[in-house]
């Protein structure tokens, strides 16, 4: 998984950069997107990971799957990972990609995971409070998780912020 | 310890009533890989070199490799119930030990926690594993003995307070007995001791254990063991958790004295540990800081002055200095000193004592090179008494071991010679010492007097050591006074010599051994 985020990194890199010269990121987002997630279907990867498919004969599947979702620029980028035998990273790709973006753009991702779901009321309030903290505008993707029993749990990249009663808990057993 | 259930309710009504709910930040990351104790975990941007990392089922790691994508952590301990994809927390904090005077008496592992079914440690205090050694300003040179109590070494390689003084020899020299008998030496002289095992048998501490508690020396010492079935990463932080534990006691203005058994074993794991993190590695396949593992370690052994003291205390002990002496061991294969981490360690410390099996299996015990020995700094520290019998000692064995090759052709020698060969004989004999029965001063005093003196030259030489028993005890009984004036003063006055030297002519006199 690390050693996947360093090889995809120029990559994500490359294509951001380019993405921002041409001004037309979210085409490429979306894009990527499109690709992760065909690379993650388990009838396309077996293909891939075949060595007996030649490079054209891919590349000709890949163009074909992907119809206009990905073209121009994007489907250079495709044939240069296929080249590579890169392909496999295109969901690290994707995901380094989006944020590089997001941090282009001055918001970061948060997870909110609560015990129960959020009104939209609380959202907001959710989504004022970390802008402070976190000193950026987010961008707040709620769920649902019942095991948390009650409170929430803000997972934003690497940082955690524990809140629930199912971390306190843990914390009080550690304590005694 | 009973307790009953109330106070056990009682116990947990106060946990839960001093318990804060806060909310709690960290940094996650997620395993990625488990291999032989090394766990790479992406993710954890904010992870410091050497954090404690938590684990699932309360275990934890120590950061040891950051890269960019990935964080390589060493388990300390169990890591066979940890899976690809588990969560790793960030503690934020640097590995710690406890340490206190309630460590005392008790054996702990490598991270403090007590082994030996005694119960909970109550430490008030908790301290960093890695510290950095005390400045150059807060030191005060050696110049106080530490005795350890066997003939051979305080008159020939003395150790003073705060000097590493390594124990240097091949397998079954007798390296582990003469560091007991150090610890065994210190008792109520207000000497703490720490003993770390590293890579040790279990059965091995478990003989230590029983020793030092059938002399009494339990009562001043922490045992702090890491076995061979113990994990890479513990071996290798046993000797600084030990440390640390020294520590306390010289800040607090307090002597300790410190024995690493051996650091040959805590550099073997430290090499596993950095073969498995894929460091590139050196010669004989130890990484490339293997000499700063030990000159690290090494270092914070040291004697710091009365300043320091104050400052550290926060003015509570005034006019006292601090010290950590260090014996380390290195365990040498075929009497080959010049192999890697020998050499590194001869180099950092301030002197060796260099065991030899030729000697141990000739009787000699303990199995001291006179030659090869040196103190380099513990002259300074020595008793007035022993400075001056000690340096004929050293002359008469080094004259003897030039001439000892001729000692076959007795007969052909000229009487020099022959006199300079039986003298060397009788004061190795002299140098002969039993396993635990350390000897005070004053005792080595009278013994090492007879021997300059030329007392021993007219007996033979398998009586050396009755002669010596007989006239330790004629001392004890007849001339209780004059011994327990050189052991408190340490002086070699006239007077003194005078009192030695009569009793000593009244004793063969007057009676046979």
């Amino acid at each position: 998984m690390s050693e996947l985020a360093t090889l995809a990194r120029p990559y994500a890199e490359a294509a951001f950069k380019r993405a921002k010269e041409t001004g037309n990121s979210q085409e490429w987002s979306d894009a990527l997107a499109f690709l992760s997630a065909a690379i993650q279907d388990t009838d396309l990867s077996a293909i891939i990971n075949n060595p007996k498919v030649s490079e054209d004969r891919l590349v000709q599947l890949m163009q074909e799957i992907c119809q206009d979702q990905v073209k121009g620029e994007g489907l250079n980028f495709l044939k240069l990972l296929i080249e590579n035998s890169r392909l496999y990273l295109a969901p690290q790709i994707a995901e380094l990609f989006e944020s590089y973006k997001a941090e282009d753009e001055g918001y970061v991702d948060v997870d909110v995971i609560t015990a129960y779901a959020l009104t939209k009321a609380e959202e907001k309030s959710f989504a004022l409070s970390l802008k402070k903290k976190l000193n950026k505008d987010v961008n707040i993707h709620a769920s649902v998780d019942n095991s948390l029993i009650g409170g929430f749990l803000v997972r934003a990249g690497d940082s955690v912020i524990d809140g629930s009663i199912s971390g306190q808990l843990q914390q009080l057993a550690k304590r005694i | 310890m009973q307790l009953k259930p109330s106070e056990i309710s009682d116990l947990i009504k106060k946990r839960i009533e001093n318990f804060d709910v806060n909310v709690e930040a960290h940094t996650e990351g997620t395993v990625v890989s488990v291999t032989d104790g090394i766990v790479k975990v992406h993710g954890l941007s904010q992870a410091m070199q050497g954090e404690m990392l938590e684990f699932p089922g309360d275990s934890f790691g120590m950061a040891l490799n950051l890269e960019r994508d990935s964080v390589g952590v060493v388990m300390l301990g169990a890591y066979k119930h940890i899976t690809e994809g588990d969560t790793v927390k960030c503690t934020g904090k640097i590995l710690e030990v406890p340490v206190g005077e309630a460590l005392l008496g008790r054996v702990v592992d490598a991270l403090g926690n007590p082994i030996d079914a005694k119960g909970e440690i109550d430490a008030q205090e908790m301290s960093p594993v890695e510290k950095i050694a005390p400045g150059v300003i807060s030191r005060q040179s050696v110049d106080q003995p530490i005795q350890l109590g066997l003939k051979s070494i305080d008159a020939m390689v003395p150790v003073g307070r705060g000097q590493r003084e390594l124990i240097i020899g091949d397998r079954q020299t007798g390296k582990t007995a003469i560091a007991i008998d150090a610890i065994i030496n210190q008792k109520g002289t207000g000497v703490k001791c720490i003993y770390v095992a590293i890579g040790q048998k279990r059965s091995s501490v478990a003989n230590v254990v029983r020793k030092l508690e059938e002399h009494g020396a339990m009562a001043h010492t922490i045992i702090v063991c890491a076995t061979a079935s113990e994990s890479a990463a513990l071996q290798f932080i046993a000797p600084y958790t030990g440390c640390s534990m020294g520590e306390y006691f010289r800040d607090k203005g307090e002597d300790a004295l410190i024995v690493y058994d051996d650091l040959t074993k805590q550099a073997w794991a430290y090499r596993q540990m950095s073969l498995l993190l894929r460091r590139p590695p050196g010669r004989e396949a130890y990484p490339g800081d293997v000499f700063y593992i030990h000159s690290r370690l090494l270092e914070r052994a040291s004697r710091i002055n009365v300043d320091e003291v104050e400052k550290l205390t926060g003015g509570k002990v005034k006019g006292k200095t601090g010290s950590l002496t260090a014996l380390p061991i290195i365990e040498t294969q075929g009497g080959d000193v010049s192999a890697f981490v020998p050499t590194n360690v001869i180099s950092i410390t301030d002197g060796q004592i260099f065991l030899e099996s030729d000697l141990f299996n000739s009787g000699i015990r303990p199995a001291v090179n006179a030659g090869l020995s040196v103190s380099r700094v513990g002259g300074a520290a020595q008793t007035k008494i022993i400075k001056k019998l000690g340096g004929g000692t050293r002359l008469d064995l080094a004259q003897y071991r030039e001439l000892a090759a001729f000692a076959q052709f007795a007969s052909d020698l000229d009487e020099g010679t022959r006199k300079q060969i039986e003298r060397g004989q009788r004061v190795t004999e002299l140098m002969k010492q039993g396993q635990y029965s350390p000897m005070s001063v004053a005792e080595m005093g009278v013994s090492l007097h007879a021997a300059n003196e030329g007392f021993l030259d007219d007996l033979e030489v398998n009586k050396v050591l009755d002669f010596e028993a007989a006239l330790q005890s004629y001392m004890k009984s007849e001339h209780a006074d004059l011994m327990k004036k050189i052991d408190d003063t340490g002086d070699y006055s006239n007077e003194i010599k005078q009192g030695i030297q009569s009793a000593i002519e009244t004793f063969i006199k007057t009676s046979s051994w």
